[in-house]
């Protein structure tokens, strides 16, 4: 009985572990770092949102309401980046998922040299974006430029173009940019989602009669629902939250021509140091992410399975 | 060997009191954020840091290099939520907002109090003052000016830098040739194409802001966008990339021979010196005169004392920087000119033709202009709003409109 009543304090670890309460006990850490990284600054986001909030102004600061949210509908800079995020978010997504599922498709093969490949298609993804910026400012610039010589070279241009400083250019050039910069994120996932399909579904769908196409649309989609899903939401949230990009390529010019919400943030903080306003950004930006995440989801059904 | 429990814990305590006595008697650590970033800046950088260590053996400096683009991020996110650095460097065009932030601390007593004072005039003091309280020490100053191809110059029959806008235009014309690649101007229309823009406008008459009001005179204003622009737009003496153009693009243009003139400041003479050879291939020249004003610009920059903590050692650092030796140090590794006139006298000053466009200056240049919510009005609305001229998006009308309107935003 005495052993009993004074148990040390492994021994009633051990019991607690046999409880339902262990879970929550594990859970803890996680559960203080995600409320002190993440939850206390999207609050504080959200608070600061209704308040002003001018470093250069202190004498401005105070609550505001609904002021910041008021302003931006007649701001015509927001209306302005919320469309050039929606195309940027689009065509990025578009065209990483397309050139990552090839990549990925042409990878799960095992021919000799796969792996060599694989490791090439990945190089573009382990830059930081700012150093990606930089050498695609080089590679398009109009003096120095190695692809603006080809293609003078192959005699699609006359001479060389300034992509960047044509509002008709500039946004589908940062999109491609970006596009090259974030393909092999999909590529990768995919990749890991082509190895756990079994081979004989595609064996028997051959029996049945499938052709390449069908077993495509038939085994490989719905096999990989869960991955595109899960990517596709990751990457849309890298892509409206990283400014950095069209910070180095663009400034968000020429005009507004390449201005984007994060960006727009971005400048009024930090250039402006209105961060009353940047929070009602941010707040907005957060909003659509949430909307875009679930409707997302409730369309793909995937937590269904 | 063993060591027993005993040992072990006499000879840790014996350790922590060794690093206790040796941070008891280390010299005062104080930290330096800095936008210095090229390799001749770190050059000069270092070499006043080796000099001030020389003559102040207790104090160490811990230098942070910020670029410039993110400095105001930094600090600003600095004061916010703490983490200040002991000193930092302040330019004539951020202290406005330096100061409204509340980011340096008021060093008058000791200026007063300080011998080399004498040896930086009041003009000095003028961008690093605010309501008689003086809040940085000046080290050095850019001097804007011009950079021209003397080569291409004498091949174009010209005898000399233009010294209006209207010569300037005459020789834009005659030094262009599309043919072989080469454009007269490196117009910079991306990232900090507001200096000029603004100085355009002043040239014309209009001023920008006074008695803390929204001052531009809309005519003179929108006057001084079209004949920018058509330099761009009209007569195509510049280049077609110019609405992207930044530091980088216009110095490589220049550089590697596309343009034949471009306007910036005594800071990119060493960059420059490099690529072609003075007084042979470039040479320098004061700005051109506008029809209304002689503007170019002399932004004295400094450092300041941003925490309290170690006050007098930054002080002793951020004064180190106005007097001669570390001014001369940082001249022959990057060519900024010195505050200190007690430098300016230098032989190799003097001496070197190329600067003599610089002394010029001196005598009528002008300080950039310096009030809250400057920086954010000239990178957010003065930038797009001349691009977007540049694009044919907006008209001169227009973008001056959306100039005004932006800056009686900024200092509402």
């Amino acid at each position: 009985m005495k052993s009993v009543l004074h148990r040390g304090p492994v021994a009633k670890l051990g019991d607690l572990s046999e409880t339902r309460y262990w879970v929550y006990l594990l859970l803890f850490p996680s559960l203080i770092l995600l409320l002190l990284v993440v939850a206390y600054p999207t609050l504080y986001g959200f608070v600061i949102s209704v308040r002003e909030m001018r470093l250069t102004r202190p004498a401005l600061n105070g609550w505001v309401g609904a002021r910041h949210y008021i302003a931006m509908m007649s701001d015509r800079v927001f209306w302005i980046s919320l469309k050039n995020t929606a195309i940027w978010v689009t065509a990025a997504i578009a065209i990483e998922v397309t050139l990552g599922f090839i990549a990925a498709v042409a990878l799960n093969r095992n021919v000799p040299g796969t792996k060599l490949f694989g490791v090439l298609i990945l190089l573009p993804y382990f830059l930081p974006n700012v150093v990606a910026g930089h050498m695609w400012a080089l590679l398009l610039d109009p003096r120095l430029g190695v692809i603006n010589d080809l293609l003078v070279r192959i005699g699609v241009l006359s001479t060389y173009k300034a992509w960047f400083a044509d509002p008709a250019t500039a946004l589908a050039a940062t999109i491609l940019v970006e596009a090259w910069h974030g393909f092999p994120f999909f590529a990768l996932l995919f990749l890991a989602g082509l190895k756990g399909i079994p081979e004989d579904l595609y064996k028997a769908a051959a029996v049945d009669g499938a052709g390449p196409v069908r077993q495509f649309r038939l085994i490989t989609v719905p096999m990989l629902r869960t991955v595109i899903t899960a990517a596709v939401i990751l990457r849309v949230i890298s892509l409206v939250n990283s400014p950095d990009l069209l910070l180095v390529l663009t400034g968000g010019g020429p005009g507004n021509a390449t201005q984007v919400l994060s960006l727009y943030a971005f400048q009024t903080a930090y250039r402006e140091f209105n961060f009353g306003y940047a929070g009602a950004l941010s707040v907005v930006m957060f909003v659509i992410l949430m909307v875009f995440a679930s409707l997302y989801i409730r369309f793909t059904q995937v937590t269904k399975e | 060997m063993q060591i027993t429990k005993r040992e072990f814990l006499v000879a840790t305590a014996a350790l922590a009191l060794a690093s206790g006595v040796r941070s008891a008697s280390a010299a005062t650590a104080i930290s330096y954020w800095h936008h210095f970033a090229s390799q001749s800046e770190v050059a000069g950088l270092m070499k006043i840091i080796e000099l001030f260590g020389k003559s102040h053996p207790d104090i160490t400096v811990t230098q942070e290099s910020i670029p410039n683009s993110e400095y105001m991020a930094k600090v600003s996110s600095a004061v916010v939520a703490g983490g200040r650095p002991d000193t930092g460097m302040v330019i004539a065009e951020r202290f406005a907002d330096l100061t409204a932030m509340g980011a340096l601390t008021d060093i008058s007593e000791r200026v007063n109090g300080w011998k080399e004072k004498a040896n930086l005039p009041e003009n000095r003091w003028t961008g690093m003052s605010q309501d008689g309280a003086i809040y940085a020490v000046p080290a050095y100053a850019f001097v804007d000016w011009m950079y021209y191809r003397k080569d291409y110059f004498e091949e174009a029959g010209l005898s000399g830098p233009p010294k209006t806008f209207e010569e300037f235009v005459t020789a834009c014309q005659k030094l262009t040739d599309p043919a072989k690649g080469r454009y007269a101007f490196g117009m910079r229309g991306g990232a900090g194409a507001f200096k000029y823009v603004i100085d355009v406008m002043e040239a014309f008459g209009s001023p920008i802001v006074k008695d803390g009001q929204a001052a531009i005179d809309k005519s003179a204003a929108v006057e001084a966008i079209t004949f920018y622009s058509s330099l761009f737009l009209k007569d195509k003496v510049v280049p077609p990339s110019a609405p992207n153009d930044s530091y980088r693009q216009i110095m490589e243009g220049f550089r590697t021979g596309q343009t034949a003139m471009v306007w910036h400041h005594t800071g990119s003479l060493i960059e420059i010196s490099a690529a072609l050879k003075p007084g042979v291939q470039f040479a320098t020249a004061p700005m051109p005169a506008g029809p209304k004003a002689h503007i170019a610009r002399v932004a004295y920059a400094g450092n300041g004392i941003m925490k309290d903590d170690n006050i007098d050692a930054a002080w002793d650092w951020i004064s180190f920087w106005g007097e001669k030796d570390a001014a001369i140090a940082l001249l022959e590794a990057t060519g900024y000119f010195p505050a200190s006139t007690a430098a300016l006298d230098d032989e190799r000053i003097k001496s070197n033709p190329i600067y003599q466009a610089a002394s010029q200056t001196l005598d009528f240049g002008r300080l950039p202009n310096s009030f809250v919510g400057a920086a954010g009005w000239s990178e957010n609305v003065v930038n797009p709003s001349f691009q977007s001229v540049l694009t044919g998006q907006l008209t001169s009308e227009q973008a001056v409109d959306r100039m005004i309107e932006g800056l009686e935003t900024a200092l509402r």
